[in-house]
């Protein structure tokens, strides 16, 4: 609590100078209450901007991501979608364990070190999840919510190109991220870097074939798509760092209950 | 330092204590009760949606079961937030009577993607005011989700006030979407009425 108000005095600043230069929301008078405080709940000063990349993503989500995603899901089953995001899932545990180490939750990170061993030789290089059917489910993590667990503010909104949903926190994501694998610590190799790259087109076709429903629906359904999209990724970001907190409670494991 | 914090979070938690203050009459559900309405509920739903019926019909008796078994108005006051004191009477019955039919819609919409669905309720779990009764749907072809229902006491009998999913809240993001209309348009919720009818009209004319 108190790290959250030193930072929020001087982090969210700094970010934003970096991100000031595009186009700013003309904030509405603040004699005009209802009008005002939804301009501050939503904290997207740079909504114009925002809107533009959003649209950008659209055009590029219809005429690429979208088709790609279509016939990949029309040329493979669910079974085989779940055991390519198995596979994905496990490539990013040791990213995991190093963010729950940073995030001090150790259980955590001891959950993903089993899942990352246990799913790599038992589970045939991650494609089966024998560790999450044994009492080690796998919980989420990345940088920002390690950041929002030390007590970082999220943040302006920002939609990016390309990546989408962020924020002023979570965007200082994306460069741990791209180092954060395990293909990162191997020799640098040819055919590393080549499974470096289909592993990230199979990962964003994987994960786009997945949304194709909820996004239809919410493109469909929404007044406004680009505030909705803004509203869920708002809400679970906050859903996942509850899951962190929650999954982090030292409970005695199936195998260890029952002997009692 | 000490006084400071105590004065800000009674700000932080002001709008908290006025909602409690208008949720007070509502009791809550206790669990059993709530996974048994969650459960005829879903069954009716699944027996719609799997029957033989047109699509037409289909939404007809959707319509029907989603006025008895969902809270539209309350679910609709709760949408329409800080701004149901921006707006003149008028405009409140008729943005509910808009919510009604966009409700419909939506829900219509969905459940066409959810042919053949399977219906399991896992567990309830006092979450605020209402109690949130997980279930798992699944349907061929699809990874099973994961929905909460939120269910209140609203008039006598339990009701569905909200849809989790993932840790995201319906009721919120549609709260979120309609603001967004009418903060764009200056603060006016004629504004949103007419994004409304012209999203009925969309739907109606395909």
């Amino acid at each position: 609590m108190r790290l959250k108000t030193k930072f929020s005095g001087c982090a969210v600043p700094a970010l934003l100078f970096t991100t000031l230069l595009a186009g700013c929301a003309t904030p509405p008078p603040v004699s005009d209450t209802a009008d005002y405080q939804a301009y501050q709940q939503q904290n997207d000063p740079l909504e114009p901007t925002n809107r533009f990349f959003y649209k950008v993503n659209d055009k590029i989500d219809t005429y690429a991501f979208k088709p790609v995603a279509q016939g990949y899901v029309d040329i493979t089953n669910q079974p085989v979608r779940t055991h390519v995001g198995n596979f994905i899932t496990n490539i990013g545990e040791p990213a995991r364990l190093v963010n729950f180490m940073l995030e001090g939750k150790p259980r955590l990170a001891g959950t993903a070190l089993v899942r990352f061993l246990v799913d790599s030789t038992v589970g045939i290089g991650g494609i089966f999840d024998p560790a999450g059917s044994v009492g080690y489910p796998e919980t989420d993590t990345d940088f920002g919510l390690t950041l929002a667990v030390w007590g970082v503010p999220a943040g302006p909104y920002l939609y990016l190109p390309v990546f989408g949903p962020s924020g002023a926190r979570d965007v200082l994501n994306l460069p741990v991220e791209f180092y954060a694998t395990p293909m990162e610590a191997a020799p640098a190799s040819t055919a590393l870097t080549d499974f470096g790259y289909s592993e990230t087109g199979i990962h964003l076709i994987n994960t786009r074939a997945e949304y194709i429903q909820p996004i239809d629906q919410i493109q469909a359904t929404a007044l406004d798509p680009y505030a909705t999209f803004r509203s869920l990724y708002r809400q679970s970001r906050d859903s996942q760092l509850q899951q962190i907190d929650k999954a982090d409670q030292p409970t005695a494991p199936d195998w260890a209950a029952s002997q009692h | 330092m000490h006084l400071r914090r105590f004065i800000l979070s009674s700000f932080a938690a002001a709008p908290m204590l006025a909602f409690m203050a208008g949720a007070a009459d509502a009791q809550m559900v206790p669990a059993d009760a709530a996974k048994a309405f969650i459960t005829s509920s879903g069954q009716q739903l699944v027996s719609i949606v799997n029957g033989s019926a047109s699509d037409a019909q289909k939404a007809d008796q959707l319509r029907q079961l989603v006025d008895n078994i969902v809270a539209v108005d309350q679910v609709g006051d709760y949408v329409l937030g800080r701004y149901i004191n921006v707006a003149t009477p008028d405009q409140h019955s008729q943005f509910l009577s808009l919510f009604h039919q966009l409700l419909s819609y939506n829900i219509t919409y969905q459940i066409k993607a959810y042919q053949g669905i399977t219906f399991t309720v896992n567990s309830a779990a006092p979450m605020g005011n209402d109690m949130v009764v997980d279930t798992t749907i699944t349907s061929p072809g699809k990874a099973p989700a994961d929905v909460g229902w939120a269910v209140d006491e609203v008039g006598g009998s339990p009701k569905i006030v909200d849809v989790i999913v993932a840790g995201t809240s319906l009721r919120i993001t549609t709260r979120n979407d309609y603001a967004s209309v009418i903060t764009d348009n200056g603060g006016q919720v004629s504004a949103l009425l007419s994004a409304m009818q012209a999203q009925i009209n969309r739907i109606a004319g395909q």
